[in-house]
C-alpha cells in the first residue's frame, strides 16, 4: 500500500517524459505556425520583422469581409470543389472498381494494369503538369491530329468542288462553294468574303491547284482549337482529366490490398447463393471497406485542397483566372506583385476550414451509411 | 545515474574542446574576408551563362577579402525567395531587383538603400540620364542601378517570310490585317505572342497602344481621379486589342501560348512578326557553349530586322513606344552605414557595372547596357540591329505595371486575356479597372 503514491508518480512521470518530446514537437511543428497564421490574417502585419519591426496591430475579420467579397476566391473555391468531387466521385470509385476487376480476376494480367495504372502516381507531378499542358496546348498532339483530319477531309472536298465545277474555274458560285465548306475562318478575316477570297484565287494559274489546294486547306479548313478549354466553365476539364488520371492507380493499390484482406469464402459463398459481382460489390465489398473508402476519402480531400503543383505546371491558374485554386490565389496574394500576408493567411485558413468540414461530412456519412469491417 | 552523469560531462568537455579549437583557428593573422550575400536572378540555360559566372569568378579572384555568398534563381522562384526574405526580414546584402512591379514590396518598405550617395555622382554620370531618374523607380530614389533601358514594345518581322509572300512591311495596321489572308493562306500567323502569362499582352503591346491613343498626361489624370477608366478613350484602347483578336491579326491560341514558346515559333516560321520586349532578342542569340542559335548570325543579319508597330487608327501620339528603366543591383538597407560590408557591396557594384563587364554582357546579348559608350565588334546582327531601332523611336510611354498599383493593374492583365477568350468586352474590362482604381484611390 505505501509504494503505491510512489507508483503513481513515478507512471505520471514516465508518461510525461514519452509524451512531452511529440508534444512539444507539435507545438512548434504545428501549432505555432497554425497560430501565428492566424494572428496575421486578423492583422495589418505587412512583412519584416514581427517583433521589432514595423508596428503592426489586430484589426478584426477584415480580410475575411473582404474574402467574402472578392469573386475570385469564389471562383477559386468553385474550381477546388470540382476537383474534390473529381477526386471523391470519380478515383475512388474507378479504384475501387478497378481494384475488384483485378482482385476477382474478371480482367486477366491484373498486374500489368495495376502498374500502368499505378505509374502516373510515381511520375513527378511537375513533369507531369508540363506533359499534359504540351498536349493541351494549340500546337500540342491532340490539336495536331484533329487539324490533320479535318485538313484531309476538306482537302477532299476542295477537289470535288472544283472537279463538279468541271475543272479549275475561279466562279461566285465556286468560291461560295470553297466558303460553306469550310469553317467561320472566312467571315472572320474577310469583309466581303466571297469578292476577297475570289479575288485572292485569281492569282493561281491552273497548274498552281496543288498549291491553291494547300493554300485553301490553310485559309479555310476548320480548325480544332484548344481555346475553348480556357474558358471559364469548361477550363477545368482537361485538369480533372489529369487529376482523374493520375490518382486513381493510387486507391486501386489501396482498395485492393484491403481487399486481398477479406475472406475469400464470403465472396464465393454469395456467388453460389446467385449474387451478381454488382451485388457483390455493393452488398459485401462496400460495407467491409467503408472504412478503408472514409480514410480514402479523407486523402483525396485534403490532397484536392492542396492540389497546387499540377494546376501550377498545367496553366498557373490561367488563362485569366479561370483555372485557380484557392492554394494558387494564396501563393498569388503572399508571392506576387505586393505581397498582402494577412489575407494570404486568410485564405490559407479557409482552406483548413474548408477541408475541416468535408472530412466532418465524411465521417457523418460513414457513421450513417458506413458498414462494419 | 552516475553512468549519465559521467557520459553528459564528457560530452561537455568534447563540445568545449570543439568550440575553443574552432576559436583558435580562426583567430590566426589573415583577416576574415568580408561576407557578401547575393540574390542573383539569372537562368543557367541561357546563353551567355558561361561567360556571366566568369565575370563573378574574376571579382573573386581580384578581390579576395570579400567573399561572396551567391543564391542564383530564375523567374517565379526567384520571386518568391525574394517575398520570403522580405516576410522574414533577413534581405541578402546584394539583390536583383525591379524599378517598380514585382519589386513593389523592397521600394515600398524603403528595404534597399539609396545608391546615388553610395556610388557618388561622378560614376552615376556615366550611365544614360533615365537609367539613374529617380523618377524612374517606385521608391523616386535609386533603389536599384538599372543595366539597361527597356523597351517592352518590338515588332521583330521576318523580312523574307514577308517577301516571299510578296508583302511589304506594315506601315498603319491596316497593312497588317490586310496581310492576315494571304499569310494564313500560307499556314502562317500575322502577328505572334506568347499571350499565356497575363503580363505580356499589357507591358508589350497594350501600354504602347495606351501611350499612342491617350498619353501618360491622361494616365496621370486617372491616378488623381480627374479621368476614368471608364471613359471611352480607355474603352477604345482595351477595343482596339478586342479589334485584333477579331480581325486575325492575333490568334486567340496565343492565350494558350507559354512565354518560352514563343522564340521557337517564330524563328520556326510559324508567324511573320513577333511582338515581345528588347529583352526577347537574347533568346535568338548564339549560346556559346552549344555553338546553337534559334536563329543564326546569317539570317539575323538578312532575314529579320525590327520595327516600330505600325500606326494605330485614332493615334494621338504617333510612333510612341512603351519604356520603362530596367533592372539593376541594389544594396540591402539591413547592411550598416559606412561598414566593411557596404564598402564591399559598392566595390561590386561597381566592377559589375565597370565598362570591362557591360562590354561582356552586350556581347553576350544579355542587353544593351545603359552605360555609356559601351560597343563591340563582336554582337550577333540582333544586338547591333537593336540600339538602330531604339533610334527610330522618338519618344516613349508608360509601361502601366511600372506605373500603376498591383492591384490596378491585375484586373487590367486579367482582362486583357478574358478579352482574347472572348469572355468580356473592352466596357466590362474598362469597369473592372475602373472598380480597382477606385479601391486604390480609397486606400490612398
Amino acid at each position: 500500500m505505501s509504494q503505491r503514491p510512489w507508483k503513481v508518480v513515478e507512471e505520471r512521470r514516465a508518461y510525461w517524459s514519452m509524451v512531452c518530446p511529440a508534444v512539444i514537437l507539435y507545438v512548434f511543428v504545428f501549432a505555432f505556425p497554425i497560430i501565428i497564421s492566424i494572428v496575421i490574417s486578423l492583422s495589418n502585419y505587412a512583412g519584416g520583422k514581427m517583433f521589432g519591426g514595423e508596428a503592426w496591430w489586430i484589426t478584426g475579420f477584415q480580410q475575411y469581409i473582404k474574402l467574402a467579397r472578392d469573386p475570385y476566391f469564389w471562383l477559386a473555391l468553385k474550381n477546388n470543389v470540382y476537383i474534390v468531387l473529381i477526386s471523391v466521385f470519380g478515383q475512388l470509385p474507378l479504384g475501387l472498381i478497378f481494384a475488384y476487376l483485378i482482385y476477382r480476376r474478371i480482367v486477366r494480367f491484373g498486374e500489368f494494369w495495376q502498374g500502368i495504372l499505378y505509374m502516373p502516381a510515381i511520375i513527378s507531378v511537375i513533369v507531369i503538369g508540363i506533359m499534359w499542358n504540351i498536349i493541351f496546348s494549340p500546337y500540342g498532339l491532340i490539336a495536331e491530329l484533329v487539324n490533320r483530319s479535318y485538313a484531309a477531309a476538306f482537302s477532299r472536298q476542295v477537289e470535288r468542288i472544283f472537279s463538279e465545277a468541271g475543272g479549275f474555274q475561279i466562279t461566285d458560285e465556286v468560291v461560295k462553294r470553297l466558303i460553306a465548306a469550310g469553317g467561320p475562318t472566312a467571315t472572320h478575316i474577310f469583309a466581303d468574303p466571297v469578292a476577297e477570297l475570289k479575288a485572292l484565287l485569281s492569282h493561281y494559274s491552273p497548274d498552281q491547284f496543288a498549291v491553291l489546294k494547300q493554300d485553301l486547306v490553310n485559309l479555310l479548313a476548320r480548325k480544332w482549337s484548344p481555346a475553348f478549354l480556357a474558358k471559364r466553365d469548361v477550363a477545368m476539364l482537361p485538369i480533372l482529366f489529369v487529376v482523374l488520371w493520375m490518382w486513381t492507380g493510387m486507391y486501386l493499390i489501396l482498395f485492393l490490398a484491403n481487399m486481398q484482406r477479406i475472406d475469400s469464402g464470403i465472396v464465393e459463398a454469395a456467388r453460389i447463393d446467385g449474387a451478381s459481382e454488382g451485388q457483390i460489390i455493393w452488398r459485401i465489398m462496400l460495407p467491409m471497406l467503408s472504412g478503408v473508402v472514409v480514410n480514402a476519402a479523407i486523402l483525396c480531400i485534403a490532397g484536392s485542397l492542396n492540389s497546387f503543383e499540377l494546376v501550377f505546371a498545367m496553366t498557373g491558374g490561367g488563362p485569366a483566372r479561370v483555372t485557380q485554386l484557392l492554394s494558387i490565389y494564396m501563393y498569388d496574394r503572399a508571392f506576387m506583385g505586393a505581397p498582402d500576408y494577412p489575407l494570404a493567411n486568410a485564405i490559407a485558413l479557409a482552406i483548413v476550414i474548408f477541408s475541416l468540414i468535408l472530412i466532418m461530412l465524411t465521417k457523418v456519412v460513414e457513421r450513417r451509411y458506413g458498414g462494419r469491417e | 545515474m552516475k553512468k549519465a552523469t559521467a557520459i553528459l560531462a564528457v560530452l561537455l568537455l568534447l563540445s568545449a574542446a570543439i568550440v575553443f579549437a574552432g576559436g583558435q583557428g580562426g583567430g590566426g593573422t589573415m583577416a576574415e574576408p568580408t561576407v557578401l550575400t547575393v540574390l542573383y536572378y539569372i537562368d543557367a540555360t541561357q546563353a551567355g551563362y558561361a561567360e556571366d559566372q566568369a565575370i563573378w569568378a574574376k571579382f573573386s579572384a581580384e578581390n579576395p577579402d570579400i567573399k561572396i555568398q551567391k543564391e542564383e534563381l530564375f523567374d517565379e522562384a526567384f520571386h518568391q525567395k525574394v517575398a520570403a526574405y522580405v516576410a522574414a526580414g533577413n534581405l541578402p546584402d546584394v539583390m536583383f531587383m525591379w524599378p517598380s512591379g514585382r519589386s513593389t514590396a523592397l521600394h515600398e518598405k524603403k528595404l534597399v538603400k539609396d545608391l546615388t550617395p553610395l556610388l557618388g555622382r561622378e560614376f552615376l554620370s556615366n550611365f544614360v540620364p533615365a537609367a539613374v531618374d529617380p523618377a524612374n523607380q517606385k521608391s523616386k530614389f535609386l533603389a536599384e542601378l538599372p543595366q539597361s533601358v527597356t523597351y517592352t514594345t518590338v515588332m521583330y518581322s521576318n523580312t523574307k517570310l514577308l517577301k516571299d509572300n510578296g508583302l511589304a512591311e506594315p506601315k498603319a495596321y491596316s497593312d497588317l490585317k490586310a496581310m492576315v489572308p494571304k499569310l494564313r493562306a500560307k499556314g502562317v500567323q500575322t502577328v505572334l505572342m506568347a499571350n499565356k502569362d497575363t503580363w505580356v499582352m499589357q507591358s508589350c503591346l497594350f501600354s504602347t497602344i495606351t501611350g499612342r491613343l491617350l498619353g501618360d498626361a491622361w494616365i496621370d489624370s486617372v491616378k488623381a481621379g480627374r479621368a476614368n477608366f471608364s471613359d471611352k478613350a480607355f474603352v477604345d484602347a482595351l477595343g482596339f486589342v478586342d479589334t485584333m483578336y477579331k480581325d486575325g491579326v492575333i490568334s486567340r491560341d496565343t492565350i494558350q501560348l507559354a512565354y518560352g514558346e514563343g522564340p521557337a515559333l517564330f524563328a520556326e516560321n510559324k508567324s511573320a512578326f513577333l511582338v515581345d520586349g528588347d529583352w526577347r532578342q537574347g533568346a535568338f542569340l548564339t549560346d556559346s557553349s552549344t555553338g546553337v542559335a534559334l536563329i543564326d548570325p546569317q539570317r539575323q543579319k538578312n532575314d529579320f530586322s525590327f520595327l516600330n508597330f505600325p500606326a494605330i487608327p485614332g493615334e494621338k501620339n504617333p510612333g510612341i513606344v512603351s519604356a520603362i528603366v530596367g533592372v539593376g543591383f541594389g544594396i540591402s538597407s539591413s547592411v550598416p552605414a559606412g561598414s566593411a560590408k557596404e564598402e564591399a557591396a559598392v566595390r561590386w557594384m561597381k566592377y559589375y557595372y565597370s565598362p570591362e563587364v557591360q562590354k561582356i554582357k552586350l556581347e553576350t546579348g544579355a542587353y544593351i547596357p545603359s552605360r555609356k559608350g559601351i560597343t563591340s565588334d563582336k554582337v550577333e546582327p540582333f544586338t547591333q540591329k537593336m540600339p538602330l531601332y531604339y533610334a527610330s523611336i522618338n519618344k516613349t510611354c508608360y509601361v502601366l505595371d511600372g506605373v500603376l498599383d498591383v492591384d490596378v493593374y491585375t484586373p487590367l492583365n486579367n482582362g486583357l486575356q478574358e478579352m482574347g477568350l472572348g469572355s468580356k468586352n473592352p466596357t466590362q474590362v474598362a469597369a473592372d479597372v475602373q472598380k480597382a482604381i477606385e479601391a486604390w484611390r480609397a486606400k490612398q
